[in-house]
């Protein structure tokens, strides 16, 4: 009984003693014997599996299909190449070179490309790697054009001339270097916060997270990987060429990356031997390579979400048990009891906020304030500017007149991403939930934006990044006491029932120590039950000082909880008051029914207009 | 409540029903039916799922618990597109005609489902036109140009298109003057003298009222209140419905 | 006059494919990687047909519709319709388009082919430049294809219907319309042109199993100029980028071809992200 929870941490974290006694079995290779063919075998399929973790941290971290491994790939081997030929035989120095080198067409491709989302980084990338020719063409001085780059001298290193067998030595090294690199960027908050924005770049922005930023991070950081293996391929056989960069190169990394899982870490390492072992083992068999690669990338973009290691985790976690999430049973209040630690609000103010879209008048000035430990609920008929008014609090619309402030801080000009910082965190009305991650890490990228610590300190497992840890799992385990699910912690969270993700959420956003909390329809979809925790959970945080701001429909709830109603009705303030004067309130009561005949001033707002089912895509 | 109705079986019949989006559930527990030549007025606060069970009656949303029947049969299995030609028309709150499309376009395609001849398709339109002479005159407009009664008037004409027996309005007057609801109100008592069942989700609670034949309530998912019109004299019950106190009927 | 005529019946052929990609895009907001290579494989079916098999031009037309067309229709049920996602989407159609480029390999090998053409391979002098038949010819399609459909469009039941599913699929369905199946047939009629015009673009450039990859890029340039979903988008597109590289290799040499094109992508890219014809929506949560 007692293994049971280790074989189960286990299942959901890396295991990284396996990899690693394989990263030493592999660097020992030259003693091994092995016939030159099998050891080339491995250096080609370590310099892919290097090119593939570029791509993984693109295509499956941030979401974004990038096809321009090989530029940089190229970009690095070319530098190595250019260097060695001018005596620059330092293989260190080579390595470092070809690595800027790709970091740079990775940041000067990945912006334009990454303005747009999805396809254009698909068809930019590609378009790069269709122009390697011909740029290499163009610098036929340097580069050799089409003939290719040769005179490239035999590595040293310190000075020493390297043998075939201390060569493959520095790429095994560097091989599993890269990868505890990329285990550490992984497992980091850094690995959860690019899971957060493939799951939602609205989701990451309302958290914080630069998403242009985040995004141009990966695929720029999956250029150091293409570069180091540029430099490796170029000092291995001393010759390079245009056509060992060619587009059927960019095509196999990406069927490798899918075949392995590209949302994993070691999974680059599996597909690149697989489809290195299994493609060119002879030259009968190369003829197939193109049809074979294809089909590789329809089966595993049908069949295979997570790739072979997402297959086999799953195996895995069928072999050890349940899902921990069905098995735990709630301790009922474990924490109710406990006193609860102080969630410092601020004070919101909304003065004269207005927005129109297109000519319909969606807010005409509407006021609101929401004070530390205080609830306030947000009310009115569908139409009447809640949603509007919470997405322009949280920097999604601009603001056409009016100010928003957070205590003194005027929020109207920032976008979602500062906003967030600034300390507005919201809940989504369908719970928003990265895939792949565990309770506590969802909870815990709440504070990504809040605690910095940069990749490189993530990388190195520096002090600040240790501290920052610290302060994570600390924090964590606080606000999920708080909500109460923190018997939880390990379990999948997009695995949850509904209501144990709406207290998810609402964790996620009470780590970050918000200024104001809001909630988006926290309790649609939740029996009775979920709501009465979720309620107890709104009482906890306002009693601790937060402030909090409820947008709901159901209105038991907004009578039960809130210490002030506003009721908004066509995009203007209606009422405004305690629970007792809105119940009491004619007007109120005759919006919800529409009993009043004589209405002031027809209303003629156009719902179509600001519910949020207009057509997308629909061009006039 | 009309006589003859009483002995026929209803054309619609929802028992039961519980549907969401995804594993959102949002409707618990919902009963209701609507006969031919009558119509039933659905009623509730936002979020009470009124929009939600009408999704579900037309194959927006899957039906995960309890029964819908249509002249009989159960609706379970039958796709979207088919309900539309076995003629369960729902005209969608917030006017959502084809904008880019003029008039005539929207109607024409109105009649997609029935296969009809190039002829007998224009003469159908035609019988529209009749019915909502504004629409004649705007025919080679684009719909974007159309005030909001007038797309609304365009909807249900071109929900009419395809010759429904069940005709259901989300908030036909949502968003319209008191005017022009009291005008989509008559058309739509007009309709039911056709004999087509009308299912009518309303928030203008007074103006659907007048013509309801029957009368459900919702709240947070499940009905409240279901009962003939005749016998919702007294308006407090309606608001306790409204406010989340089941009614026994 | 003649660097015109060359640049422009390029640029028809991206056009073409544009198109293709345009139509698949309509009816289900994909975007089908392989569409360049259903044109591909219609080229080598053209060839086949003419040159082994000496069959009629008509009756060889006929053939590599139908036989494009099936092959779409496959990827659609294997490669499209299982898969969710958009991002696994771009995984699996280039996964298809990769898979074809391999089948024609090894079908056809990797030397080009010449598919020739029925009117003939003599130029002929108009406007001042010289022009071959087959120039004119992808010329007229493009323009043809483009009124075309937009007649189609507006004017027949289907049209509408796929124009209405474009705009709103919900609504349109609550009209009846059966929109997987509508647009399952919208991806087969995309193959069907596809092949189809394999004849003309292979006559053009040869039949050559790395035409796909070219092809596909070229096709998406002119999309991301003219606009997703937008036909007319696809003229000016196909003109722009024809020109480019028509232009780019006469006067710059052949290797600054390319880069001329990747060029105007990137302004495009940055100045109006949605195209030149399509207008960009304030973002909605």
């Amino acid at each position: 009984m007692a293994n049971l929870p280790l074989a189960r941490r286990l299942s959901g974290g890396p295991l990284w003693i396996v990899p690693l006694a394989l990263g030493i079995l592999l660097i020992l290779v030259p003693h091994f014997n092995l016939e030159y063919s099998i050891v080339r075998q491995l250096q080609l399929a370590m310099i892919l599996s290097l090119l593939v973790s570029g791509l993984n941290l693109s295509l499956g971290f941030a979401g974004e299909l990038a096809l321009g491994q090989v530029a940089m790939y190229a970009a690095g081997a070319y530098t190595a190449g250019m260097l060695s030929q001018r005596g620059h035989t330092d293989i260190l120095l080579q390595l470092v070179a070809a690595g800027f080198a790709a970091l740079l067409v990775g940041l000067v491709t990945g912006i334009p490309g990454l303005r747009l989302g999805s396809w254009s980084l698909a068809m930019t990338s590609f378009f790069l790697v269709l122009l390697l020719p011909d740029v290499l063409a163009i610098f036929r001085d340097d580069t050799g054009g089409r003939n290719g780059l040769s005179g490239i001298l035999s590595p040293t290193l310190f000075g020493k001339l390297l043998s075939p067998d201390d060569y493959f030595m520095v790429i095994a090294i560097v091989t599993v270097a890269w990868f505890a690199v990329m285990r550490n960027i992984a497992v980091s908050r850094h690995g959860t916060a690019l899971r957060v924005l493939k799951k939602s770049p609205v989701l990451a922005a309302s958290m914080g997270i630069n998403v242009f930023r985040m995004k141009l991070l990966a695929y720029a950081l999956g250029a150091v990987p293409a570069g180091l293996a540029g430099a490796l391929f170029a000092s291995l056989d001393l010759y390079i060429s245009p056509e060992a960069f060619s587009f059927s190169v960019a095509t196999t990394i990406l069927a490798a990356s899918v075949l392995g899982g590209s949302a994993s870490v070691y999974g680059a390492v599996f597909g690149a031997f697989v489809l290195q072992f299994g493609l060119n083992q002879s030259t009968e068999f190369q003829k197939y390579s193109l049809v074979v690669t294809g089909a590789f990338l329809i089966i595993g973009g049908v069949l295979l979400t997570g790739g072979l290691t997402g297959l086999a985790r799953s195996l895995w976690r069928k072999a050890v048990g349940e899902d921990p999430a069905v098995s735990a049973s709630a301790p009922a209040d474990a924490a109710a009891a406990e006193d609860v630690p102080a969630v410092p609000g601020k004070v919101l103010r909304v003065e004269g906020v207005a927005k129109a879209f297109g000519g319909n008048q969606a807010l005409k000035g509407v006021d609101l304030v929401a004070s530390p430990g205080r609830v306030t609920a947000l009310i009115g008929p569908n139409g009447s500017g809640k949603t509007t008014l919470l997405n322009m609090i949280c920097g999604f619309y601009r603001t056409d007149a009016g100010v928003i402030a957070l205590d003194d801080k005027q929020l109207q000009r920032m976008g979602p991403d500062a906003v967030a910082r600034t300390g507005v965190a919201r809940t989504f009305q369908t719970p928003n939930i990265p895939e792949g991650i565990t309770v506590r890490e969802a909870v815990m990228a709440g504070r990504y934006a809040g605690h910095r610590a940069t990749v490189l300190e993530a990388v190195l497992r520096l002090p600040r990044y240790r501290k920052v840890r610290k302060g994570d799992l600390a924090e964590a385990d606080r606000v999920l006491d708080l909500v109460g699910i923190r018997h939880l912690e390990n379990a999948e969270a997009t695995a949850l029932p509904l209501g144990q993700r709406r207290l998810l959420e609402v964790a996620r956003c009470l780590i970050s120590n918000p200024g104001v909390l809001l909630l988006d329809e926290t309790a649609s979809g939740l029996d009775e039950d979920e709501v009465e925790r979720l309620a107890e959970v709104i009482r906890r945080v306002r009693d601790a000082g937060g402030t909090v701001v409820l947008v709901e429909h159901n209105f038991q709830l907004v009578l039960s909880l809130a210490d002030e109603i506003v009721a908004l009705a066509h995009g203007e303030l209606m009422a405004k008051g305690t629970p007792e004067e809105i119940q009491n309130n004619e007007r109120v009561m005759s919006e919800y029914l529409g009993i009043d005949p004589d209405a002031p001033e027809a209303p003629h707002v156009v719902l179509a207009d600001v519910a949020p089912h207009t057509p997308e895509g629909a061009e006039r | 409540m009309s006589k003859h109705a009483m002995t026929e079986a209803p054309l619609l019949e929802v028992r039961g029903l519980g549907t969401g989006y995804g594993d959102l559930r949002v409707v618990w527990d919902v009963s209701f039916d609507v006969r031919a030549g009558e119509i039933t007025v659905l009623l509730g606060r936002n979020g009470a799922g009124k929009t939600t069970t009408i999704r579900a009656i037309s194959g927006l949303n899957k039906i995960v618990a309890g029964e819908v029947t249509y002249r009989g049969e159960s609706l379970a299995k039958v796709p979207a597109h088919q309900r539309v030609r076995q003629g369960i028309a729902y005209v969608q709150e917030g006017k959502r005609v084809f904008h880019s499309q003029t008039i005539e376009q929207n109607l024409l395609l109105g009649g997609y489902p029935r296969k009809l001849k190039r002829a007998e398709l224009r003469q159908e339109v035609e019988r529209i036109y009749e019915l909502f002479p504004i629409l004649a005159e705007k025919r080679a407009l684009p719909a974007s140009s159309m005030s909001g009664g007038q797309q609304q008037m365009l909807a249900i004409g071109q929900a009419l298109m395809s010759q429904p027996s069940l005709l259901m309005l989300d908030e036909p007057s949502g968003g319209l003057a008191p005017v022009i609801v009291n005008e989509v109100m008559e058309r739509v008592h007009q309709l039911k003298e056709t004999g087509i069942g009308i299912l009518l989700v309303e928030q203008a609670v007074e103006a659907s009222f007048a013509i309801a034949d029957h009368v459900t309530v919702l709240d947070m998912g499940r009905t409240m209140l279901s009962s003939p019109a005749s016998e919702v004299s007294d308006m407090t019950l309606l608001q306790d419905a409204y406010f989340g106190k089941s009614v026994a009927s | 006059m003649t660097l015109i005529w060359g640049g422009l019946s390029l640029g028809a052929i991206y056009a073409i494919v544009a198109i293709g990609y345009n139509i698949v895009f309509i009816s289900s907001k994909t975007f089908n990687f392989a569409h360049a290579q259903l044109t591909m494989v219609g080229a080598f079916v053209a060839y086949t047909g003419l040159v082994k098999w000496h069959l009629p031009t008509v009756l060889v037309l006929v053939i590599a519709s139908a036989v494009v067309a099936i092959i779409a229709a496959i990827e659609e049920r294997i490669a499209i319709r299982p898969v969710g996602d958009m991002h696994n989407i771009l995984v699996t159609t280039l996964g298809a388009s990769i898979l074809l480029d391999g089948a024609a390999q090894l079908t056809w090998g990797s030397q080009p082919l010449t598919v020739p053409f029925f009117a003939g391979d003599s130029a002929i002098t108009l406007f001042g430049g010289r022009a071959y038949p087959v120039e004119l010819f992808l010329i007229a399609i493009a323009v043809l294809l483009v009124v075309g459909l937009g007649i189609y469009s507006r004017r027949s039941l289907t049209g509408l219907a796929l124009l209405g599913m474009a705009e709103d699929r919900e609504a349109a369905l609550l009209r009846g319309v059966n929109v997987r199946r509508l647009a399952f047939m919208a991806f087969v009629a995309a193959g069907a042109l596809a092949g189809f015009v394999g004849l003309f673009v292979g006559s053009k450039t040869f039949a050559v199993s790395t035409l796909g990859a070219a092809l596909a890029l070229k096709g998406f340039v002119v999309l991301a100029i003219g606009g997703f979903g937008s036909m007319p988008g696809t003229l000016v597109g196909g003109t722009l980028v024809g020109l480019a590289e028509a232009y780019a290799s006469r006067y710059l040499g052949g290797e600054y071809a390319n880069l001329a094109v990747f060029l105007i992508l990137i302004t495009i890219l940055m100045v109006r992200p949605a195209g030149l014809f399509v207008r960009t929506k304030e973002r909605v949560v």
